[in-house]
């Protein structure tokens, strides 16, 4: 559970400088500790517009409206009935029947934060698409609840690649739901893994240091708390010296391999213990696998290489910082001995066991060569002539072992998908894609201002579907599958589905959304639509 | 009259829920009562329970009441922090200071009309088990392992074999920033909250030498300054971290320190994120894990649907992933299972090193617990006559204190938890 992130890049813009923190600080910070400053300045400037005022919708907004979405626009031409009253918390009950579903549901959202900009709006969606199309797409996010398909397909087509388009279709307990666009790319992953240590490839000053302690002379006391990372560069560089007098030179590089040289490996720390009880020595044999785990560039940030180099929107700041990385993982002279097949060193330690003046030498030593390195790589960025600043930098390469770049769909080819993938996503993904298919008939069906009832969902001759599937398997399938929709038309109230948080991962360009798959993959089997069953409370992937 | 009518109820109120209850459908129990019946039950007679009016609670709250429980009850000892604001949705600037359970029921009972929302404003340890047997089903959206361990035990003793009402389903839902999870409890019959207990994080612990003479990281000074400094300088005086002046103190006390050592990073924020533990939360995931706890108690409440057996996990870092899965019950579980648990120690271990290791082992966690044997008490917490009188004993050895070389078998209690963890011991 690692989550979270240090406060002091949560908080250093917004904090006051007497330490104690502003009320707006205080209001947001258990978010503050998730996205921090920059993801909350990306919220706060976010502009998005919800189609029309549901209860779902309304759920959603709520959980944009409470961290401080910068502005929303709620469309809905319709007045609220009895129905809408007893189903949605942010109209006034009864009181609210018979006015305007967008302004009733808009009152009730904006009493929750006046930071907040919120505009009811009621056309109809239909009129605004055929005369107000610009404004439209002056939108960050749209997000369109259970939307007849016709409607849908031009509101896609418009919005496409820029708008990003969320799409919910829900009945009853059961519920889907994609993000539309066609590349995002997230600098802060909040990957649970850590960049490498570089053990194994030790730069200068670290080598240098690790093989200048007199291990066997020094003070017994200062022995105790060698850093782990500093026992281990020196074990792993006697152990490649003795290798090379015994086998001649090599590359320098060689590590432990079989068992039984890994087990001898661990005694070697073992036997370079002065007492029995140095836990630093303790750790550095737990962590022994460092020497033996190669620091590689993980393949995904490869893969962008590639990716970034073919790509024609290289004057972006992003393509360019990948760009440099590209070039700094080919060349890193700060890193004499290893120059090739590196990412830039962050300066970040975990904690180990260590006195404070080890562990902040040891600190010192990582620092000053990621400062080297930051160096080479913007020497590297100022050849694409793209004005990058310092901070941005500083974020992108703390992240750039796990940057992540993702690829969407486009709305007309998930609607309900390409014949093939669905064929197959049936016999892999029975449960999810019977869901999908089936709420893409009720869609259909909307259009025709058909309500969906039981009987409709499990007559197939009216659905999107019968092109894709014969008759009597489709028939078999909604019967058995999404018969259990209940009624269609039912929305339960409580329902928010988790979209309100993957429209923040969106907008703050942090934490990794539903997507179908890495931008960088040939991999193409993945529609990127997630699906939600709250009978048998179970989500999936699609 | 047939129809389930109050003076609020309006033409066409219950729309969407009634579709649900009005027809039995493909995925619904065997004992559904379609229409009336069950609307019946679920507006009129059925009883709820909601622990916690904080994120998950002001959820429930307003989840329950529009989906037609109209008895319900909150409990929530705390009051209301600014910090609350950026997801307890019922909650206004103006109520800042003011009991959480008090303002989340006016508000859901001033929103949807008809519906009682009764309040207490105080601990789940104040009331007895006569309270507890009031209701039909109990939700919590508690933030505590405490206070969760604390009803999952009495609803788990309340049980009586030949009183089917006695069993009172719990349904448990907890966040954490992009992750959540939520549970269906059967008392007695599923696996329980002290069942799982081992799956828990363990909390960070720094060790009490780092933090005096080698600290290395922020966390470090901060602890020093909560752990150390404050009692020193402030004697018996309580801190209280919820008092901004509180934690400015803690944040320059640990800045100097901080400094001294050449360690960056000590901020006012990480000093109280540190003291008071806090759990990054939003209302996106506490609403998702709310609908489904509510969901949960919707469906056992009218038998509309199968129940979820019996949890939920949902990781929402890295798109959307969820496991649901059967948790198994454990047979050696203190609160649910018969039989005992088996403890291995070194004939050399004194009284207090089993403690710790029972405060430190994942599926124990009892903190400051009393143990006796049998026919002797090792150490009592209270009263302090008795507390006095078995102090020596810490310090000696385990396998000597015991009255069976072999070992045996040992009772732990400790006052935070109504129940007692049987152990049986053998030495190596």
């Amino acid at each position: 559970m690692n989550d979270s992130q240090p406060i002091e890049t949560a908080t250093t813009s917004i904090q006051m400088p007497s330490g104690a923190p502003d009320a707006k600080t205080r209001r947001y910070d258990r978010q503050l500790r998730l996205w921090a400053a920059s993801g909350q300045a990306a919220l706060e400037s976010a502009r998005i517009l919800v189609i029309p005022a549901t209860a779902t919708t309304t759920s959603i907004l709520k959980n944009l409206v409470l961290p401080g979405l910068g502005h929303f626009t709620l469309m809905d031409n319709k007045v609220v009935t009895g129905a809408d009253a007893g189903n949605n918390f942010f109209l006034d009950g009864f009181k609210s029947i018979g006015k305007f579903r967008a302004q009733e549901a808009v009152n009730g959202l904006m009493e929750m934060n006046d930071g907040v900009e919120g505009v009811a709006d009621v056309r109809n969606i239909q009129e605004v698409l055929e005369t107000d199309k610009g404004w439209l797409k002056t939108f960050d996010v749209v997000v369109a609840h259970n939307v007849d398909s016709v409607i849908l397909d031009d509101l896609a087509a418009l919005l496409w690649p820029d708008t990003h388009l969320v799409v919910v279709n829900s009945a009853g307990f059961l519920a889907d739901f994609s993000i539309h666009y066609r590349e995002h790319q997230v600098i802060e992953s909040h990957a649970e893994t850590s960049p490498s240590l570089r053990i194994d490839q030790a730069f200068p000053a670290l080598l240098e240091y690790a093989m200048s302690l007199p291990l066997d002379t020094m003070d017994i006391t200062d022995h105790a708390h060698i850093p782990y990372p500093v026992i281990l560069v020196r074990a792993l560089e006697e152990w490649r010296r003795e290798r090379e007098q015994v086998s001649g030179p090599s590359s320098g590089r060689g590590v432990p391999r079989t068992t039984a040289e890994r087990k001898a490996f661990k005694e070697r720390i073992r036997a370079m213990m002065r007492k029995f009880d140095e836990e630093n020595f303790e750790e550095a044999e737990a962590q022994a696998f460092k020497c033996w785990t190669p620091t590689v560039i993980p393949s995904e940030v490869r893969e962008l290489f590639n990716l970034h180099l073919s790509s024609t929107s290289s004057s972006t700041t992003f393509s360019s910082l990948v760009s440099a990385l590209s070039q700094f993982s080919q060349n890193n002279p700060a890193s004499p001995q290893y120059t090739s097949g590196l990412l830039p060193l962050t300066p970040s330690l975990p904690d180990m066991k260590s006195s404070t003046e080890e562990y902040v030498k040891l600190q010192k030593l990582y620092r000053a060569q990621s400062d080297k390195e930051k160096q080479v790589f913007k020497e590297y960025l100022s050849r694409a002539q793209v004005d990058v600043n310092d901070a941005t930098i500083d974020q992108f390469l703390k992240n750039s072992h796990a940057l992540k770049v993702l690829k969407g769909r486009e709305w007309k080819e998930i609607n309900p998908g390409a014949k093939e993938l669905l064929a197959g996503k049936l016999s892999t993904h029975t449960k999810e894609t019977a869901t999908h298919l089936a709420l893409a008939a009720i869609r259909k069906l909307r259009a025709k201002s058909v309500i969906p009832s039981l009987e409709h969902v499990s007559s197939p001759n009216d659905t999107a579907m019968t092109d894709i599937l014969d008759k009597d398997k489709l028939k078999d399938l909604l019967t058995a599958e999404a018969k259990s929709f209940l009624p269609p038309g039912v929305e339960l109230p409580e329902a928010e589905w988790p979209v309100a948080s993957e429209v923040i991962k969106m907008i703050t360009k942090q934490y990794i959304p539903i997507s179908a798959g890495n931008a960088a993959s040939s991999a193409n089997d993945q529609l990127g639509i997630c699906v939600v069953d709250l009978v048998e409370t179970w989500t999936g992937i699609l | 009259m047939t129809d389930v009518q109050t003076n609020h109820d309006w033409e066409g109120r219950y729309y969407h829920i009634d579709q649900i209850l009005d027809a039995p459908g493909p995925r619904t129990d065997e004992g559904f009562m379609a229409g009336d019946g069950v609307k019946d039950f679920l507006r009129k007679q059925s009883k709820i329970l909601v622990i916690g009016a904080g994120g998950l609670g002001c959820e429930i709250l307003a989840n329950l009441a529009l989906t037609g429980f109209k008895d319900i009850h909150v409990i929530d000892m705390d009051t209301i922090d600014i910090s609350n604001l950026n997801r307890q949705f019922l909650f206004r600037p103006k109520d800042v200071g003011k009991s959480k359970a008090i303002v989340a029921a006016e508000f859901i009972m001033n929103r949807v009309p008809g519906v009682k929302v009764t309040p207490y404003f105080g601990k789940i340890q104040d009331k007895d088990d006569e309270y507890y047997l009031q209701f039909n089903l109990v939700i919590c959206g508690l933030d505590s392992v405490e206070a969760r361990r604390w009803i999952n035990a009495t609803l788990v003793n309340l049980v009586d074999p030949e009183n089917p009402e006695s069993l009172k389903p719990l349904i448990d839902g907890g966040t954490e920033g992009f992750k959540g999870q939520a549970r269906v409890i059967l008392p007695t019959i599923t696996s329980c909250y002290e069942c799982s207990l081992d799956m828990l994080n363990k909390p960070t612990a720094f060790p009490i030498c780092t933090i005096a003479n080698t600290p290395r990281l922020p966390e470090h000074c901060i602890e020093w300054a909560s752990v150390l400094e404050w009692p020193r300088v402030h004697g018996d005086k309580k801190m209280d971290t919820d008092n901004p002046d509180d934690i400015t103190w803690l944040y320059t006390v640990a800045a100097g320190r901080a400094k001294e050592f050449k360690i960056e990073g000590v901020t006012w924020s990480l000093t109280q994120g540190v003291v008071k533990n806090i759990i990054p939360a939003i209302a996106s995931t506490n609403a998702i894990i709310a609908a489904s706890c509510c969901n949960e108690a919707f469906k056992i409440a009218t038998s509309s649907a199968a129940y979820l057996n019996n949890y939920f996990m949902l990781i929402g870092i890295e798109g959307i992933y969820s496991y649901t899965f059967e948790h198994e019950k454990k047979s050696n579980c203190p609160v649910c299972g018969g039989d005992s648990v088996s403890l291995s120690i070194s004939r050399e271990m004194t009284l207090e090193e089993l403690i710790d290791l029972l405060t430190e082992r994942q599926d124990i966690q009892i903190k400051n617990p009393s143990l006796s044997t049998p026919t002797k008490q090792l150490y009592l917490r209270a009263p302090p006559q008795l507390e006095e009188a078995t102090r020596p004993n810490m310090f000696k050895k385990v396998s000597e204190l015991v009255p069976d070389p072999d070992g045996g078998e040992v009772t732990v209690t400790a006052g935070t938890l109504p129940f007692s963890l049987s152990i049986d011991l053998s030495f190596t």
